[in-house]
């Protein structure tokens, strides 16, 4: 389609106050009265609390107060959580992973508080943890959570009482009880995705007041404002209407660590003993990774099953997810990663095991990908292996069993024409890559090619709703509040690219209002799921069609015509005999003798996701939302000395339905796909023999830097998504789902070195091309 | 203990103690918030500054060293309205997506260009090497950096 402002490559809004300093980020902010907090983290993974000593601390100086779960504040508190409500705001009887926090110091500077925070001394009685999701699932593993089966949950959790399972889930497809009933030839193997961390490079933080009225004031580095208002109107019995949720106008990266809640609501108990002050509370790098929410972490076994020919038959496949001390947040990670890990292929049997299971490492939450990743690496790694057994090429498998349209998913979904083409997806990578020369074996290299292919649909509540406000100035500029947050995806650039593109005016000419309050700013579920452009998009566009409908009104009462005989152009409304130019509408239509008729072009809209539902628990089938397709290439070089693996180039090929802005689209590409060499190569969280964690900074968690950035080829397939504002579809999350099977499969192919547990380290591919030089 | 500091320009005498960091000074005393704190351990590079000349993290950077320098801020590179040629070629070329870590690249590329205007894009990927961007996968900054030295020059 041939549009004047959507897919067309407009300069990001925000850059400019980026690129000077001028951001305001969370710890940029600046209050009268404001306390600081400082907090007493475990240590230890597993205990009970036998006592708490503060005397030393409450008198050191600048102190106002100490706070433990013994606190009056914490009286009969309630537990936090929005789908299971099993953490409490802070340690008072157990500590369940090492980075929760059993005190919190409020004094004058961060100094003072850091001191007195010093000067406690805690008694536990240490019990025996666990940290992997099998051992925690053992007969005798150390029960975490006493009271699971008895917390409030929604109705698709099935916790078993007694062991460490909170969520379940089975899907089954077709003959579930005997999946691979006329299969030829079956593979299956063992698979690891460790846990991670986001590494957004801002820190989490927050600044909470309770004003004196007894209304609570909270800023946040959160992508998920509405959410916040919700656990706190539940914590503290207030009415919504006097919680007052602020973002700053930028966040410093996010990738789902910052959605749902992490530090709030503890910080909401905190604030509320001293009501008049702001309280502020940022985190350090270490407690990013100890004390707000980690990644992934999942352990699995996956089979597969086909005919002699290469057709998929069936798929079965148990995922056991280490989910850390608290559920909420990681529960449907659980779900997503049950019935995506078929992948984009079609099975006539699933039986697909999802287990959500306590843990002792902090709790796990949305990693963009969110389930998708884990799941798919290990469809995508057996595929090859199943070619490899089979005898066939392993690209002609996957090609021949991509889903079609008119077949059905692993939920039973049918896929449509419209879900988007997998093949041509397929084959633009591979004709992509093979443009590209692979290296020849060298003394010291070997050289390998890798591909995957991938499909994703957004997780997100299943009435997950976005709403807008569209103001229209008397010089038609026009003003728009989102409650969406900007954290680097460009929502401000794009969003407004669809604003111009439906009221026909220049894009220069509106501004998405950068403030988000929930006192002001329409509802958003939260910015997760890759959901901004297109259902935030759906909703301007609906408040953009009764903007132009009001113009018309105004119009059609001096014309004494009917308003849909009308027509907008951006600059005046007319029909075929006469005109007004849009100014003289803008505000109603005044007469001369100043007189006016109709009304001021203001107007809302609004976007929910439809037909998505929720899990049957017999069955495990619902309808997600829409799916994207895409398939991911890779070369690698692999030092024959070091077991280095360099990603020299990779390929993404994403059907986005339509491309709004080429240059934001591609940022999404080429960040994901390097956060995908990151989990394929160097991330892994890792604790020590007593539960502490060992990666606990930058440097013992690396993440990739610039020599570690492949070429990036990046081609966008566009088949239109009906139900997309000017036909777009989620593609954010997705580059980050290939990189590690396709990498992995690199490897193989050029090694015979099968690597199912993530990350490939060097140690770990040594070892492989050790093993092979004795074999 | 006193130091006496200049920070784009201005002169400054404030009161710290042994462990009060310069990136603490500039953030908290001076409240020029541009610079970023990812990780006060000088492993992100988000809270790169010019300090005579040459760029540092300032996270790691304590009273002795920073007692008597000149500083260069994210603050202070621009004229009024107009962006230094630096800050303009990461606008053209997209290599901003959060921003966080926007203010260190470009004040270690204030530094490399101050002293060596004709770096080599190996020598440009060099000094950026321990600079985290977890959003960009990192292609938009090095075409921004190699843009700003051609901007630079003409």
């Amino acid at each position: 389609m041939d549009y004047k402002y959507v897919g067309k490559p407009f300069p990001r809004a925000d850059a400019f106050e980026k690129v000077t300093g001028t951001a305001e980020y969370i710890d940029d902010l600046r209050f009268p009265r404001t306390l600081y907090v400082k907090v007493l983290r475990a240590g230890v993974p597993h205990a009970l609390i036998k006592s708490i000593d503060c005397t030393l601390a409450e008198s050191s100086t600048g102190v106002i107060k100490v706070l433990t779960g013994k606190s009056k504040i914490f009286e009969n508190h309630k537990l936090i959580g929005t789908c299971i409500f099993d953490q409490p705001p802070i340690a008072s009887e157990k500590v369940r992973h090492t980075g929760e926090v059993i005190a919190a110091v409020i004094a004058h500077t961060e100094k003072q508080a850091k001191e007195a925070v010093n000067k406690i001394t805690v008694d536990y009685e240490e019990l025996p943890a666990v940290f992997d999701p099998l051992e925690a699932i053992a007969p005798n593993a150390p029960l975490i959570h006493e009271k699971n089966g008895d917390y409030t949950h929604l109705p698709t959790f099935q916790p078993i009482p007694s062991t460490n399972i909170f969520f379940k889930y089975n899907l089954k497809k077709g003959n579930f009880t005997n999946v691979f009933e006329g299969a030829d030839v079956c593979v299956e193997d063992d698979f690891e995705y460790p846990l991670m961390n986001h590494a957004a490079i801002e820190p989490h933080g927050a600044i909470v007041y309770w004003d004196l009225t007894g209304e609570i004031h909270l800023w946040s580095s959160s992508q998920a404002p509405f959410i916040l208002r919700e656990v706190l109107a539940h914590l503290f019995d207030l009415e919504m209407n006097k919680i007052h949720i602020h973002i700053p106008n930028y966040l410093g990266g996010g990738f789902g660590g910052k959605s749902d809640y992490t530090i709030e609501p503890l910080l909401a108990y905190i604030g509320k003993t001293v009501p008049g002050n702001y309280v502020k509370w940022i985190l350090t790098r270490e407690e990013v990774f100890k004390g707000t929410v980690l990644g992934r972490g999942m352990k699995g076994h996956m089979k597969i099953g086909a005919k002699k020919d290469g057709t998929l038959v069936g798929i079965e496949a148990q995922l056991y997810f280490s989910d850390g001390a608290y559920g909420d947040t990681s529960c449907n990670i659980v779900l997503a990663a049950g019935h995506n890990c078929a992948g984009p292929y079609f099975f006539s049997n699933c039986n697909l095991k999802s287990f959500g299971i306590y843990t002792n490492t902090p709790p796990v939450g949305a990693f963009r990908g969110y389930g998708h990743p884990e799941g798919q690496f290990m469809i995508e790694r057996l595929m090859e292996k199943l070619a490899h057994k089979l005898g066939i090429d392993s690209n002609q498998l996957r090609f021949h069993n991509f889903l079609k349209p008119g077949q059905t998913n692993s939920l039973g979904q049918t896929i449509a024409e419209h879900n988007g083409d997998i093949r041509k997806c397929f084959t633009l990578m591979t004709d992509a890559l093979e443009t590209i020369p692979l290296p020849k074996e060298e003394s010291k290299y070997i050289f390998g090619r890798g591909v995957s292919a991938l499909v994703k649909s957004p997780v997100q509540a299943a009435n997950a709703s976005s709403s807008v406000m569209l103001k229209f100035n008397e010089d038609l500029t026009v003003n728009l509040s989102i409650g969406g947050i900007e954290l680097g995806q460009g929502n401000r650039t794009v969003l407004a690219q669809i604003a111009a593109e439906k009221l026909q005016i220049p894009v220069q000419r509106i501004r998405i209002n950068p403030e988000i309050n929930t006192q002001l700013s329409p509802y958003e579920w939260q910015t997760v799921a890759s959901m901004s452009t297109m259902r935030i998009g759906n909703a301007i566009i609906d408040a953009a069609e009764k903007a132009i409908m009001q113009f018309k009104v105004n119009a059609s009462i001096v014309f004494d015509c009917d308003p849909d005989g009308l027509i907008y152009n951006g600059i005046k409304v007319s029909n075929e005999n006469q005109s007004i130019p849009l100014e003289r509408l803008v505000l109603g239509y005044q007469y001369p003798d100043g007189h006016t008729v109709g009304d001021p072009v203001f107007s809302t809209g609004s976007s929910v996701v439809r037909n998505v539902t929720l899990p049957d628990l017999e069955s495990g089938k619902y309808h997600p939302y829409e799916w994207t397709f895409g398939s991911q290439g890779v070369d690698v070089r692999i030092n024959k000395e070091t077991g280095e693996v360099k990603v020299l180039h990779v390929v993404t090929v994403l059907d986005v339905g339509q491309v709004i802005n080429p240059e934001t689209a591609k940022g999404q590409i080429m960040g994901g796909v390097l956060q995908g060499i990151g989990a394929s190569l160097m991330e892994k969280i890792e604790f020590d023999e007593k539960g502490e964690m060992i990666t606990k900074n930058l440097h013992r968690y690396r993440i990739p830097s610039i020599s570690d950035m492949p070429k990036y080829t990046c081609i966008f397939v566009e088949n239109p998504q009906p139900n997309g504002p000017f036909g777009c579809r989620p593609m954010a999350e997705h580059p980050i789902i290939g990189p590690p099977p396709a990498i992995m499969n690199a490897i193989q192919n050029a090694t015979g070195i099968s690597i199912n547990k993530l990350p490939a380290t060097p140690q770990k591919v040594l070892k492989g091309l050790e093993k092979q030089r004795l074999a | 203990m006193k130091v006496s500091i200049t920070v784009n320009k201005i002169n400054y005498t404030i009161e710290v103690d042994e462990e009060t960091s310069l990136l603490n000074v500039i953030r908290n005393h001076l409240n020029l918030t541009g610079t970023k704190n990812g990780c006060s351990q000088g492993h992100c590079g988000a809270c790169t500054v010019v300090m005579n000349n040459k760029a540092v993290k300032s996270c790691l950077i304590k009273p002795k060293k920073y007692n008597n320098t000149q500083i260069t801020t994210i603050e202070g590179i621009q004229t009024g309205f107009k962006l230094h040629p630096i800050q303009e070629a990461f606008v053209q070329k997209n290599a901003v997506q959060c921003g966080f870590c926007t203010p260190g690249f470009i004040m270690e590329l204030f530094a490399l260009f101050s002293n060596e205007l004709t770096a080599s894009k190996k020598r440009i990927e060099e000094v950026l090497e321990d600079h985290l961007c977890r959003c960009t996968g990192y292609l938009p900054i090095i075409e921004a950096a190699l843009l700003a030295q051609r901007l630079i020059q003409r």
